[in-house]
């Protein structure tokens, strides 16, 4: 028992100390995941939006599609973009493997169908009121859009906040593809696998502990955002 | 504007819900319709607003497609969309869609604020107001814009007593004024007495009955006695 208390000191004195290493690798982790999840958001949100408010046939077979790729397995994600951009795959000239963009790669293929998912399921009814409406208001195209988005702002952010959280806190993919190297490719989760596996628990717990404050930094935000928004928007359960 | 509907199929699962062979709603009168529940009133009233596509047939508005009325007519059922703002910008909107002056728009607003006697609710964000509160800023949104074709359906629904009668008077002063056609859904018979200077009767997707106000007391239908005796 005594090693946690411990190791709980030792992580605030790391924390407090400013280590070079510990903030390099923090900061690449929240690189690698704000750019992937800004480019599942530019995707999944019109995908999601488009997709959830349009009938058309099979859609009933799409929303499963998305709700099967909402669960996929990070190390088959990881699996395959390796097989893309290894030296020998598809893009391997290319020369991305174990490196911060096939992190970001990989991670922009998990969280995206994690964006689209949540929006299509959210905005199937409320998109179509709100476009009937404006409709019904005499809206063009333009203002129709831009309204579309104003009323689903809140929606877009809670799919994005997600979107986020799943990339900081996802370890498989980012280790297949990135390698887990020191300096380079090393991210905040990677490193927490590879020091409690050595049994340096105080670095493991205090990376944990700038892990959960940056995953509370962000959902306070959105809890923030929401609050302040009457609409105070339910996410449907799929 | 007129409206006339010819032909016009709408089904649910290949049941039919909505069949009428030929309809014509003069302009510039308000025309009630009528008709129990699951009669198909709902139904045509989206189809005559464009919200939804009948399986066939067509509507024509000044025997025109939608298309060239669709800024010049709009709908309002009991339970609107209220976009997520306040009653002063979701009573603006129309008017912002059209690229009014903003001097023209406070004063639009402000005028059917008054109107409605919503005054209290200028800066409350719509989504927090009451079912009649909202109904009662829904039909101001409605009427900002000084549409050519009203369709309501239920516009009192929600809506106390005292303010049923200032919205039906609302509604007869802009037909008077302005020569707006209005169609309304209503269970309410009465209600449809005092204010229609036409009615549509429907049961089980038909109309069965289109004919001046006066004369639907002494319908020749049963059926359409025993609805307005019961309502």
């Amino acid at each position: 028992m005594s090693y946690i208390i411990d190791g709980v000191i030792e992580a605030f004195k790391l924390i407090l100390s400013l280590d070079k290493e510990i903030y390099s690798i923090v900061l690449l982790s929240i690189y690698v995941s704000f750019a992937s999840t800004i480019i599942s958001s530019i995707i999944g949100v019109p995908l999601g939006l488009f997709t959830g408010i349009k009938e058309f046939k099979g859609k009933r077979l799409l929303s499963k599609i998305y709700y099967t790729f909402m669960g996929l397995p990070p190390v088959v994600v990881g699996l395959v973009t390796v097989l893309i951009i290894s030296r020998s795959g598809p893009l391997g000239s290319v020369g991305l493997i174990y490196t911060p963009t096939a992190m970001i790669i990989a991670q922009s293929l998990l969280v995206t169908p994690i964006v689209t998912g949540i929006i299509f399921t959210n905005s199937k009814d409320t998109g179509r009121e709100i476009i009937n409406i404006c409709k019904t208001l005499g809206a063009n195209k333009k203002h129709t859009f831009f309204k579309l988005i104003k009323e689903l702002r809140t929606l877009i952010l809670v799919a994005t906040v997600t979107g986020f959280g799943r990339a900081i806190s996802e370890v498989g993919a980012v280790m297949i593809v990135g390698g887990n190297i020191k300096g380079h490719t090393r991210v905040m989760t990677t490193f927490i696998a590879m020091s409690n596996s050595m049994g340096n628990y105080d670095t493991s717990i205090a990376m944990g502990i700038i892990l959960l404050a940056i995953s509370f930094a962000a959902n306070s935000f959105l809890y923030n955002r929401t609050m302040g928004d009457s609409n105070g928007y339910k996410i449907k359960k799929y | 504007m007129d409206i006339k509907l010819k032909n016009i199929k709408k089904a649910y699962n290949n049941k039919i819900v909505l069949q009428v062979d030929s309809l014509y709603i003069k302009k510039g009168k308000i025309t009630g319709i009528l008709g129990p529940n699951g009669s198909g009133k709902t139904t045509m009233m989206k189809i005559i607003g464009d919200l939804i596509k009948p399986d066939s047939g067509r509507v024509e508005y000044d025997g025109k497609k939608f298309e060239t009325a669709s800024d010049r007519l709009t709908y309002v059922s009991h339970n609107s969309y209220l976009f997520n703002d306040t009653v002063f910008e979701n009573i603006a909107a129309p008017l912002k869609f059209r690229d009014m002056k903003k001097e023209y728009i406070t004063k639009r607003v402000e005028e059917l604020i008054d109107n409605f006697q919503i005054g209290y609710l200028r800066y409350e964000n719509a989504l927090t107001l009451s079912g009649g509160e909202k109904q009662k800023v829904s039909l101001a949104r409605a009427l900002s814009f000084s549409p050519e074709v009203l369709l309501i359906d239920e516009p009192t629904s929600n809506i106390d007593p005292n303010f049923i009668k200032l919205i039906e008077s609302t509604l007869k002063k802009i037909n008077h004024d302005l020569k707006t056609t209005i169609v309304i859904v209503t269970h309410n018979t009465a209600q449809s007495l005092r204010l229609c200077q036409e009615i549509i009767f429907m049961r089980d997707g038909k109309v069965i009955q289109h004919t001046p106000t006066e004369n639907l007391i002494n319908s020749d239908d049963k059926f359409i006695r025993e609805f307005i005796k019961l309502n």
